[in-house]
This record gives C-alpha cells, sequence and structure tokens, in this order.
C-alpha cells in the first residue's frame, strides 16, 4: 500500500477508535477555545461598538492597538503569558503555567482584537442615516450601542465567527503557555504538532479531521443564530 | 422671547452662512426657499449636527427618517419614557398609523413611515422642535387634514419647520423666513412677508403675494373663498376658515369692460400703487381686498394704468390655492 493510503487507514483506525486520549483532547479544545470565545467576545464586542460609535481622548490609540493585535502572532502572546506566568515571574505565585487556565487567558488576548476590530469595521459601515437618527433621537451611549449592534447583525456575527476562527486554529500560544502536556493542556493543534513530529500522521489526520468538523459545525451555529436570533433582539 | 441666531457651517466656510435668523420661542417659523437653497443645512445645524449650536434641547426630524430593525412602534418608542412612549402612541393614533405600530416599521409606506416619525419627533422631550419637510411623502389626499392636525399640536411650541411647500408655509407659519443659496431674503410675520415681499427674488421664490383669509366651502369640483363682499375660487378642499394664495404673476389685467374673460376670477378693481422691480412692475390693486399683480412696464403704457385708474383683473381658478387656515 502506498503511503497516503497507510495514512489514510491509520487515521480511519484512530478515528473509529476515538479512544480516550482524543476525546480528552476534543473535549480540552472545546473547552478551551469555547471559553476563551465568550470571553473575547464579551469584551470585544463593546469595546468594538464604542469605538465604532465615539471619538474620544485615546480612541485613536485604542483602535490602533485593536488592529495591531489583529494581526499579533499567536507565538508572541503565548510567550508573554509564558513570562507572566512563570513560577519567577510577576504572576507566578498564581501557578497557572501550563494549565488550561493561562490557555484560556492567552487566547482571550487573541481574541478580543479580532472581536473589537470586526465589529467596529461592522458599526462604522452602518448607513450614515441610521448614526444620524441615533443623535437626532438623542440617545445614551448603551443605547445607541445596544441598536448600532442589532442594526449590524450579521457584522457582528462575523466577529464571533472570526474570534472563534482565531482561537480554534490557533497553535503558537496554546503550546507555549500550556506546554502540550497529554491529559492536562494538549488540545487538537497540539496533538496535530506533536503527532507529526513523530511521523505518526494518523492521529494527527484524525484529529485535523475532527478540528475541521467542529469549525464548520459552529459556524452553521451562529449563522443560524446570528440570522434568527439577532433580529429578534 | 426671541433668538437671532447665527449659523455657519465651518466645513469649506463658504458653504452656509446664515446672519441674524430670527427665531420667535412659542411660535411656528417656516424657514422656506427652493431646492438646494440651504434649508436642510441651516436645519442641521440648528439641530447641532454641524456643530455647536446656539439652540438648547432640540428634538429634529430628519428629511429622511431612519427606521431601525423592529415595529413601529418599537421605534416610535426608542429614548423615550413611558409618558412620552403613551404620549407618541396617542399622535400616531390621531395620525391615522396607530393601527400599524405593531407592524415591521421597515415594512411601512413612505408616508406611513413619515407619520410614525412625526409622531416620535413631536414626543421627543424638547423645547425647540426642528421639521425638515414633515409632510414631504405624504400623498396629496391626506396633507390638508394632517397639515390641520399638526397646526394644532405644534400651537404654542417653539418649532423650526423647513418646506418648499407654499401649503405648509400658509398653514403652520407664523414667522416666515425665505432664504436662497444661503441667504436670507427676508423674514418676518407671514402675513406680511407673503402680502408684500420686499424683493423680486424672494417674490420668485415664494411664488406668492397674495394671500388671503376667509371663509372657504367646497363647490363642485372648486372651492370658493370668501372674504368680504369679494369671493375668490381655486383649489381646495377646505369647509371653514380658509386663506387663498396665488401668485403675483398669475394675475392679469385689462381695460375694464373690454371683453369677459375665461377665468373664473373676474373682478374690477382700482389701481392703489405701481412699484418698479427690476424688470417688471408691480400693481397693487383693491378690488375689495389688497391683490397684488405683476405685469411688464409696457403693459402699463397699453393699458394706461396709473394710481386712481380702474382696472380688470383676472386669476385662473387653476392658479389659486385654498387651504385651511
Amino acid at each position: 500500500m502506498d503511503f497516503l493510503g497507510q495514512v489514510f487507514n491509520d487515521a480511519l483506525d484512530a478515528f473509529l477508535d476515538f479512544g480516550p486520549e482524543l476525546r480528552g483532547v476534543i473535549l480540552l479544545t472545546l473547552l478551551v477555545s469555547g471559553i476563551s470565545t465568550v470571553l473575547g467576545v464579551v469584551i470585544g464586542i463593546p469595546l468594538g461598538t464604542v469605538l465604532g460609535l465615539e471619538r474620544f481622548p485615546g480612541s485613536g490609540l485604542l483602535t490602533t492597538a485593536v488592529n495591531v493585535g489583529m494581526g499579533v502572532p499567536p507565538v508572541l502572546v503565548g510567550l508573554l503569558f509564558l513570562l507572566l506566568f512563570w513560577n519567577a515571574g510577576p504572576l507566578g505565585s498564581l501557578g497557572l503555567v501550563f494549565t488550561p487556565a493561562a490557555m484560556v487567558m492567552a487566547q482571550v488576548a487573541l481574541a478580543i482584537p479580532v472581536a473589537a476590530g470586526v465589529t467596529r469595521g461592522a458599526i462604522q459601515g452602518l448607513a450614515p442615516e441610521a448614526l444620524e437618527q441615533m443623535r437626532a433621537l438623542k440617545l445614551d451611549l448603551p443605547t445607541r450601542s445596544r441598536l448600532a449592534i442589532v442594526e449590524a447583525g450579521s457584522g457582528v456575527g462575523a466577529a464571533v465567527v472570526a474570534s472563534f476562527g482565531r482561537v480554534i486554529s490557533e497553535v503558537g500560544a496554546v503550546l507555549i503557555v500550556g506546554g502540550n502536556i497529554l491529559g492536562e493542556t494538549r488540545v487538537l493543534t497540539t496533538l496535530i504538532v506533536q503527532e507529526s513530529r513523530q511521523a505518526r500522521f494518523g492521529l494527527a489526520v484524525a484529529a485535523g479531521v475532527v478540528l475541521l468538523l467542529i469549525s464548520l459545525a459552529v459556524n452553521l451555529m451562529l449563522a443560524r443564530m446570528t440570522r434568527v436570533r439577532l433580529v429578534t433582539l | 422671547m426671541k433668538l437671532t441666531v447665527t449659523v455657519t457651517v465651518p466645513d469649506d466656510g463658504s458653504r452656509l452662512a446664515v446672519e441674524g435668523l430670527e427665531l420667535p420661542g412659542e411660535q411656528t417659523t417656516v424657514v422656506f426657499g427652493p431646492n438646494g437653497s440651504g434649508k436642510t443645512t441651516l436645519l442641521r445645524s440648528l439641530a447641532g449636527f454641524e456643530g455647536p449650536t446656539e439652540l438648547q434641547d432640540v428634538a429634529y426630524l430628519q428629511q429622511r427618517p431612519y427606521f431601525f430593525r423592529g415595529t413601529a412602534g418599537y421605534n416610535l418608542g426608542i429614548g423615550l419614557n413611558a409618558e412620552a412612549a403613551a404620549w407618541g402612541r396617542q399622535m400616531a393614533e390621531e395620525m391615522g398609523v396607530g393601527g400599524l405600530l405593531d407592524r415591521e416599521a421597515r415594512s411601512l409606506s413612505g408616508g406611513e413611515r413619515q407619520r410614525v416619525a412625526l409622531a416620535r419627533a413631536l414626543a421627543a422631550p424638547g423645547k425647540w422642535i426642528l421639521l425638515d419637510e414633515p409632510l414631504a411623502a405624504i400623498d396629496r389626499a391626506d396633507r390638508g387634514h394632517l397639515l390641520g392636525h399638526l397646526a394644532g399640536v405644534l400651537d404654542g411650541r417653539s418649532v423650526v419647520v423647513v418646506t418648499h411647500d407654499v401649503e405648509v408655509v400658509a398653514t403652520l407659519a407664523d414667522h416666515l423666513v425665505v432664504i436662497d443659496r444661503g441667504q436670507i431674503l427676508e423674514q418676518g410675520d407671514v402675513a406680511t412677508v407673503i402680502g408684500s415681499p420686499s424683493g423680486v427674488r424672494s417674490a420668485q421664490v415664494l411664488g406668492v403675494a397674495n394671500l388671503i383669509d376667509g371663509l372657504a366651502r367646497e363647490a363642485g369640483d372648486i372651492c370658493i373663498l370668501e372674504h368680504g363682499d369679494v369671493s375668490i375660487a381655486g383649489i381646495g378642499a377646505v369647509n371653514g376658515p380658509g386663506r387663498a394664495l396665488f401668485g403675483a404673476e398669475t394675475v392679469t389685467l385689462r381695460v375694464p369692460g373690454a371683453g369677459i374673460s375665461s377665468a373664473r376670477n373676474d373682478w374690477l378693481g382700482t389701481v392703489e400703487t405701481i412699484l418698479h422691480r427690476g424688470q417688471l412692475v408691480e400693481v397693487a390693486i383693491d378690488i375689495g381686498v389688497r391683490i397684488v399683480a405683476l405685469v411688464t412696464p409696457g403693459a402699463l403704457v397699453d393699458l394706461s394704468i396709473e394710481p386712481g385708474s380702474e382696472v380688470g383683473v383676472s386669476v385662473k381658478a387653476t392658479a389659486v390655492r385654498i387651504v385651511a387656515a
């Protein structure tokens, strides 16, 4: 049998076997990425909304920070959090190094700029008449923000999708702050790195397929939610 | 209380600079001008959209009000407290859109949306109410009723309306400001400004130099307005106190007794004054009420018109608008 056929067979075996190892890794992936996305959008969407609606001292700086943050390499963020949580580091006493909690924090830091940046773009893309109407009605910032998010509906939905995409596909930050410890901090992306480095391609491919399926399922779910829920919010 | 404001829209300095705009409080000021005269910019600026404004506490209805996702009722209530929202709903009811408040706002027709937006602007807290072409999207058939209603609601409040609709001027205005190309041509009490515009340009802009109050009644397909012994036929659907409007240029003069005119309005009058206004001549005639005609200097000579002379005066009924006063 040729090489690729062998890899496919191994992947199928690993998939059908669906052992506790793979199951634990999937669960942790969903948990870490899910919590990171939720926290990231809960902070990032309001931030992006305010940046899209208002100009205030420091808003330009904040916008630049968000734009830079959207493209910052995950390994750099991972390194920063590793230094923070390192035993001798400033937050070392918390004992968070190589824990899922540290992974979540690093990923939240990656998700916030994406959520904020995409939201800000969607808000600024609203019809000028809509923004003017809010001013004509003399609405306060919380009311304007709520209206703007609903108006920008699918644009804000895209912010959630993009944030989830950023964290689920990311390997650098979780590898560095998590340490890729089996049963503790290993997630699908770090599993793929680990397995392919040892030339065990079957499990790597199986993990990759699972990653794809998760991405697809989450996207379908979010698309449904933004279509139905945001309209009636 | 009267505010005198100066409005300058910074941008490039030349866009709009209106000096000495008079805005009497507790009255309706109508700013009238042709399209592109700077009306909307002026109102936006008064509303504070172009920089700091001298008006405090403003409720502003845009020319094209925007509706957010949600029902018309939801849009009506955005940013209003319970009391104001209830009042807004009542307004909507009175303007005939009360039954539409549960419908998706964006599914309403232009006219329906305009009424909801009007109800929202009237219910919003604000000392000054600024309305930009409040009846632009309303069907002609509904205008009379709605204008009458609006006049009642606005009575005693401090209002600025911009429009290029003479009917709106005649029904709503206490104080009239005529502007063109960002400049005030004239301003003052509505009857004074419409009755005797001080310049050719403002007479042209207004298109109306004759405003006659009286008692109107519908008669078949026309409307008759009685003022003392003078009766004026025009277009309108008014029964009760009314106001006839027609332009000075629609009035034709002839030698008395020379032929019978096809015009429904055919009077005999005495020339009061003759004023030269640029290329044209403004002739004021007493026919039982004072009316103004705009003619060429040649016509003046042909008819040998001078103060005190008798003259035949006619206006087609289709040139006269009769609105509720």
